[in-house]
């Protein structure tokens, strides 16, 4: 009997609970209703909060890793070109004491670069990711101590030897100052290249990175919030039939922040996305061309030197047409390349004074200050060149600034709103369940 | 109803939350050189002609329509061109005489010639001493080194400016500049000033005192310092500092031993009497706390009145704060700030 009394009890439970899922009562309807929607909702904060986070995360890394480290490899480039052309200046120049002023400057500045480069070189260590580019760095690090002892052997040999005629060079000074910037042309430079390559990469992935973040929070962030528009929307629609109530202030509001939400996390995305990609177009990479351009133009003009120190030896004059020609950065910029083409003709003046054998007057036009001097004019090419660099760095700069504020308050924002909408919901239905008790 | 303007408000809050980062300020731009345009010339003092170099190199990169030229002739020389009237200003490591004052403000017409300090060179003692990280020398033991009477860096007279110090018996090598330049002058004057008896060779452009290695240029001294175990040398500041060079810390009047630094080389000049106009006279033995007594105040001197446009627009930004940075790179001290003050209200007030 007692058997045969559980069974159709067990039956009836079952009958019950499938009749109350299929054919469910209008509580247990509303309850599911109400926890679909929940759960609806706390996916979408769910996925609204790591897609939002990870941006910032993302934007972080572009503007405080990937961007800062091809800055400083390009700095190290630039630092490194400068320190070769001072030293080709110190050794031109000698202790003529005309010229001493045009000296200490060259030796302050080479020092200052030398400095900048060690910072460079420290501060990629301490940034890089990988063996590759730890190995690279070792090896700039090493190299640039040989370079350094062949440019004070250089500079030394000159001190010791007894007075030459202007621009002409002890031979044991020329052999190091060869070596020296054999060094810096061989294995540095190309070194500080390949290490800027590198950082440029990671750069691009920093972008790829973020770019794909960005397109499935959309995708997702578009297709949750959706989602749970819907299922927010039928439910007042069910509710509206159900219970003769055309409008349900907790549950349109609870809509409304979600839709807020939704088009507001999108927008931020798009926005920010749109930003630093232009930052990256219109800032960035002008900035790595133009900083590039003109650490090669620092490096031509000290070609006008090594021509000098090298008793003419066409190389360099070739090289510094090669290089010269290089400067296409410059171009979109009308004053910094008219100033280079007047930099470029005192280059030629000089050239064609010391292959007239006037070495004297080549090496005073070179170190003049006076306009239309060399040493003046590059001045004048620099400053702009230099302002029209910092320009594009403090450019981007500000995109990166904007681009991170526009992320600001993100880690709480969905929590925020996806939390009112989960108050919001059961409040909404909480007096239609009143009804049934 | 209530319930309604949350939403309207959440909505707000969320769009002016997300895009708050939409307008941001311009950046500020950098504060510039004020230009004249034209073409003027200076000549003398060659102590000052690197960092008037460096300011004329600067000032016409950002006034394209000036042109300045600064002849390094010699103090005496810039002097006598200005008093002839050529040139527009006249760079000077002294004041002018008492007899060329009058000539000078004949010269300028309406209103008198003044002076305006403008570069501040200390002068440093480099050394190169097995053992020696810190050497203290007052002016009478620095005297006798360079006379030759102290031959030893052991020698009682050194020790006895260092208690404590381990010193070596290395022969002393002094090395001085076989041409002449303002800073043998300077070094020497200070010597003539501050050493009495111990220093009987006046003060001159032309080293005087028998011995010693003497060396082309402040480069010359620095390589020769550089490279010479048991070495010391006078030269600019600039070369110390570029050579890596340990330099000596100087008794000045106060009896301390100073280390020179740029604010220890402003002390002595903050602390000189200004005579008439901005003539200062520097103290080498000065009593000032903390201050480094072996420095030159070379001036510009230019007429009260009728000074062109160009030339008061020039002073107005070596007399500046970024103007005497821009010296300070080359190893000069900058000005201190209250007598830059007033320099620049002077170059403010010419007319």
């Amino acid at each position: 009997m007692a058997y045969g009394g559980v069974v159709p009890a067990v039956i009836e439970a079952t009958r019950n609970l499938t009749r109350s899922v299929v054919q469910p009562e209008t509580p247990v309807r509303l309850r599911l209703w109400a926890f679909l929607v929940v759960c609806a909702a706390a996916a979408l904060l769910a996925v609204t909060s790591l897609v939002m986070s990870r941006v910032q995360d993302q934007v972080r890394i572009i503007g405080g890793e990937a961007a800062p480290q091809a800055a400083t490899a390009s700095d190290l480039y630039f630092a490194l070109s400068d320190m070769d052309a001072q030293v080709a200046r110190m050794v031109l120049i000698d202790d003529a004491e005309a010229l001493s002023g045009s000296r200490i400057d060259a030796l302050g500045t080479y020092q200052e670069r030398s400095q900048q480069a060690n910072e460079d070189l420290q501060r990629s260590l301490s940034t890089a990711t990988g063996a590759a580019d730890r190995a690279l760095i070792l090896a700039l690090l090493d190299d640039l101590a040989v370079y350094r002892q062949w440019v004070w052997q250089a500079l030394a040999a000159e001190t010791q030897a007894p007075p030459q005629p202007p621009g002409k060079l002890p031979p044991d000074a020329l052999g190091y100052y060869t070596q020296a910037t054999n060094v810096l042309h061989l294995d540095l430079l190309p070194a500080a290249a390949r290490l800027r390559d590198a950082s440029e990469a990671r750069l691009d992935r920093a972008y790829a990175d973020k770019r794909v973040t960005e397109t499935v929070g959309l995708g997702l962030a578009g297709l949750l919030g959706g989602g749970l528009v819907v299922l927010l929307i039928i439910l007042q629609v069910w509710l509206a039939r159900r219970f003769r109530r055309i409008f349900n202030p907790a549950l349109s509001a609870a809509t409304v922040v979600t839709l807020a939400l939704v088009l507001a996390a999108s927008a931020v995305l798009v926005v920010q996305g749109q930003r630093l990609a232009a930052a990256r177009s219109d800032s960035f990479a002008p900035y790595l061309a133009l900083s590039q351009a003109r650490a090669v133009s620092y490096d031509a003009a000290a070609d006008t030197s090594r021509y000098l120190i090298s008793a003419n030896l066409p190389y360099y004059k070739e090289d510094f047409g090669r290089k010269s020609d290089s400067l296409a950065a410059f171009n979109a910029f009308p004053e910094v390349r008219d100033r280079w083409a007047t930099y470029r003709r005192d280059h030629e003046r000089i050239v064609a004074l010391a292959d007239a054998g006037k070495a004297g007057a080549a090496i005073d036009t070179l170190t003049g200050i006076r306009r239309g001097d060399a040493a003046f004019d590059f001045f004048y090419f620099d400053a702009a060149a230099g302002e029209v660099t910092a320009a594009r760095k403090q450019d981007f700069d500000v995109s990166l600034r904007e681009a991170e504020r526009l992320l600001t308050g993100w880690e709480v924002i969905p929590l925020l709103a996806i939390g009112l909408v989960i108050l919001l919901v059961p409040l909404g239905v909480r007096k239609r369940l009143a009804e049934y008790r | 109803m209530k319930l309604r303007h949350i939403g309207l408000v959440a909505v707000l809050a969320l769009v002016a939350g997300g895009l708050a980062g939409c307008q941001a300020n311009p950046p500020v731009a950098a504060a510039a050189i004020s230009c004249a345009a034209g073409s003027v010339q200076g000549q003398g003092s060659s102590a000052q002609t690197n960092a008037v170099n460096a300011w004329i190199r600067n000032y016409q990169v950002s006034c394209p329509d000036a042109t300045i030229e600064y002849d390094s002739t010699g103090s005496g020389a810039g002097l006598r061109a200005f008093i002839a009237g050529t040139g527009d200003f006249a760079g000077s490591d002294s004041p002018l005489a008492p007899a060329d004052q009058p000539r000078a403000d004949a010269r300028c017409g309406t209103g008198p010639a003044i002076h305006l300090p403008m570069v501040v060179g200390p002068i440093a003692l480099a050394y190169n001493v097995a053992g020696l990280g810190d050497l203290r020398l007052r002016p009478a033991t620095l005297a006798k080194i360079f006379a030759g009477t102290v031959t030893r860096w052991n020698d009682p007279t050194i020790a006895a400016d260092n208690p404590g110090a381990v010193l070596p018996s290395t022969p002393i090598r002094t090395v001085h500049r076989s041409d002449s330049s303002g800073t043998t002058d300077n070094f020497t004057s200070f010597l003539a000033a501050t050493a009495g008896g111990d220093w009987a060779f006046g003060g001159a452009s032309t080293w005087a005192a028998p011995g010693g290695s003497a060396q082309r240029g402040s480069n010359g001294i620095a390589a020769t310092v550089a490279r010479s175990d048991g070495a010391i040398g006078y030269l600019e500041a600039s070369y110390a500092r570029f050579h890596n060079l340990a330099t000596a810390r100087i008794g000045n009047g106060a009896g301390e031993f100073v280390a020179l630094t740029d604010e220890a080389a402003g002390r002595t000049v903050a602390g000189a009497k200004s005579a008439g106009d901005l003539r200062l006279e520097i103290d080498y033995g000065t009593t000032a706390a903390g201050a480094y007594p072996i420095v030159l105040v070379t001036y510009e001197v230019v007429c009260q009145t009728g000074t062109p446009e160009l030339v008061k627009s020039f002073l107005t930004y070596t007399a500046s704060p970024a103007g005497q940075a821009a010296s300070t790179r080359l190893g000069y001290a900058p000005l201190p700030e209250q007598l830059r003050g007033r320099v620049a209200a002077a170059v403010t007030a010419l007319g």
